[in-house]
């Protein structure tokens, strides 16, 4: 460029414009750079901004839901604190047997039908595939509370089971099958399709290419996808507010009335008594620490069939 | 929702169709596997049809006689009645809303920061934390709200906002006693709903082609300058994807906007002033009620079906587009 322009006379008119255009295109440079370097900043921003809640979140349940951990949390049922004894809040033994019930009684209820289903989906095209396909997806997104008006209508009203854990299991399986159906859907899709067509071309039956080869090969997708729906299933309050009647007994009968965590932090937020609105942030913490684990566990599962697929 | 899942439902759509129906053998070749899978799918087919089916059967009382009072009517007066639901309806649509706008800003930034500025090696631990953020049950965040943001509210932010000239108008000042208010529900919301809208519109943002970028930089625009004129535009119709989603996802978040919005049912549009949305007001209300409440609150559960079901389908529509949008680049 600069060689360019010394060998032009310095006044000729072409010479002028183009200093012109130079001096105009540098200012706008500068401008644009300087807008640029603004609004990058800004996005920066945000996701700092983002990360706010996150970090403040853990450090209060750290803060407030440690201290309240000790052995008798874990062990003894609740009590209702007098003013006598203000803190006898007791355990939420209670709760956390009936966390893991109405979780494995779900479990059971979903996940064998949700992975049919997603093998169904991943294999056909019929019109009801397509249907089921675009059912499931709005099924996932569908607030929980609607599973728990679903459960308490058919189960604990209509089939008259009254509020127990297999009402709130069911809500919560509900909840949990589109999506164990989308990730199987996905995980047996993402198996090559060599693998399928090798196994037929050794004669094997579709049946069996599909359980001996595809399954096997994509289960660690389906297991990822369990592990995500039983750690929704976990956190969520709404469907078992309205169906497991929050029993204070210690019981893994799927008619009786149990509680569950969630819901025990719902009651307990609201207290009148210091010593439960403290308890909750302990509550709060097992529960954030045991959904943490199963969610960064399928992270780890996710990144397993990442590997074992390169 | 799990952003894995979230990220894979939009990997899907944006793939394109996928190769299948290998299995859709004619009758004869059937085997015993084949009826199992059909028997399955017919089975959650059931369920589905069930779940509709049942909330709108519960709450058909409520259509067949007070189909106005519940969708124009602003008091609730239990046990008897009239059941109105205004001030729930206007409470759901405030509160998303403003959680909608509170999400889209910060996550617009958030995407945006995450595909063009955080180095490859480090966006898997980003998006670890968006998506332990997204983990964490929403009676978590209720909590945090109430015992924690509700009392800083109360002392800080509710004096310093009507400080503001004209901000009693749109904030009112209630001196509530907790500091709960629709405005907190709303922040709450907000917060909650960032890690479903980000989720997305980073998915979106990263399938921008490589090439439009490359060549709109070759030709002197700024990194801004492509984001602003050939990134945003190209993802535009996926964004709002994203958007939709995020929304539905603000209507039916249940347990945190009970905690924080002070569950008053009163049509309320100063932000500082309790409140309560659909989803909230069914979970508080539902323990003490019998009849026909129970058939109102269920009839309240329809709406918000209908509202969240065609703002899924929206989003879903517009990502599918998005796709085709990618196609033709």
């Amino acid at each position: 460029m600069n060689d360019l322009s010394e060998l032009h006379e310095a006044s000729t008119p072409s010479s002028r414009m183009r200093d012109e255009i130079r001096r105009t295109s540098d200012a706008s440079r500068a401008r644009r750079m300087t807008v640029s370097r603004i609004m990058i900043l800004l996005c920066g921003l945000a996701l700092a901004v983002s990360a706010v809640p996150l970090v403040a979140l853990i450090y209060e349940l750290l803060r407030l839901g440690v201290p309240v951990i000790d052995k008798t949390f874990f062990t003894t049922l609740p009590a209702t604190p007098t003013l006598i004894a203000p803190n006898a809040t007791g355990g939420v033994s209670n709760a956390i047997i009936g966390t893991l019930v109405l979780t494995l009684y779900a479990s059971i209820m979903a996940i064998p039908l949700g992975v049919l289903v997603g093998v169904y989906l991943s294999e056909s095209d019929s019109k009801l595939a397509a249907a089921l396909r675009v059912i499931s997806q709005t099924m996932a997104g569908a607030p929980s509370i609607l599973m728990g008006l679903f459960a308490f209508s058919f189960i604990v009203h209509d089939l008259n089971v009254g509020f127990s854990a297999i009402a709130g299991a069911f809500a919560l399986a509900v909840l949990m099958m589109p999506v164990i159906i989308i990730s199987t859907e996905i995980a047996v899709r993402g198996v090559p399709n060599t693998l399928r067509e090798a196994g037929l071309a050794l004669g094997a039956k579709p049946h069996k290419v599909s359980l001996r080869i595809v399954l096997p090969a994509a289960i660690s997708g389906i297991v990822t996808g369990s592990i995500l729906a039983v750690s929704r299933a976990v956190g969520e309050t709404a469907p078992v507010l309205l169906t497991i009647g929050g029993g204070f007994i210690n019981s893994w009968k799927p008619l009786d009335p149990v509680s569950a965590l969630p819901l025990t932090i719902f009651e307990n937020a609201k207290s009148e008594w210091p010593s439960q609105r403290a308890q909750v942030w302990g509550i709060a913490l097992v529960l954030v620490a045991f959904v943490f684990v199963l969610s960064l566990s399928a992270r780890i599962w996710a990144a397993r069939k990442q590997r074992v697929n390169n | 929702m799990s952003e894995i899942l979230n990220e894979s439902i939009v990997e899907l759509e944006l793939q394109g169709d996928h190769v299948a129906g290998e299995f859709d053998t004619p009758a004869t070749s059937r085997t015993w596997y084949h009826y199992v899978l059909i028997a399955g799918a017919v089975i959650f087919a059931a369920v589905s049809v069930g779940f509709v089916g049942t909330i709108f059967w519960s709450s058909l009382p409520t259509w067949l006689h007070h189909t106005s009072t519940l969708l124009t009517g602003s008091a609730w007066s239990s046990p008897i009645g009239p059941f109105g639901g205004l001030a729930m309806i206007v409470g759901t649509l405030e509160t998303s809303l403003i959680a909608l706008v509170i999400a889209v800003i910060i996550g617009l930034g958030t995407s945006i920061a995450i595909v063009y500025m955080i180095p490859a090696r480090f966006r898997n631990i980003v998006a670890t934390l968006v998506e332990l953020l997204a983990a964490i049950p929403s009676i978590v965040y209720g909590l945090w709200g109430l015992l924690i943001l509700a009392p800083w509210m109360e002392k800080t932010v509710n004096p310093w906002l009507n400080s503001w000239p004209f901000a009693h108008e749109i904030f009112g000042n209630s001196g509530q006693e907790f500091g709960t208010s629709l405005l907190l529900a709303s922040i709450v919301l907000g917060i909650m709903i960032l890690p479903t809208f980000v989720a997305i519109s980073r998915e979106v943002i990263s399938v921008v082609p490589q090439d439009l970028v490359e060549a709109s930089l070759s030709l002197g625009a700024t990194r801004w300058q492509v984001i602003r004129k050939v990134v945003l535009p190209t993802a535009r119709i996926g964004l709002f994807g994203a958007t939709f989603l995020a929304l539905a996802r603000a209507t039916g978040e249940t347990v945190a906007v009970a905690l924080v919005a002070g569950g008053v049912a009163n049509v309320q549009f100063h932000l500082l002033y309790p409140g309560t949305s659909i989803a909230a007001w069914i979970a508080s209300e539902f323990g003490e009620s019998q009849g026909n409440e129970i058939a109102a609150l269920m009839a309240l559960g329809v709406l918000l079906m209908a509202l969240n079901f065609a703002l899924s389908l929206v989003s879903r529509w517009l990502v599918r587009r998005q796709r085709k949008v990618l196609a033709l680049v």
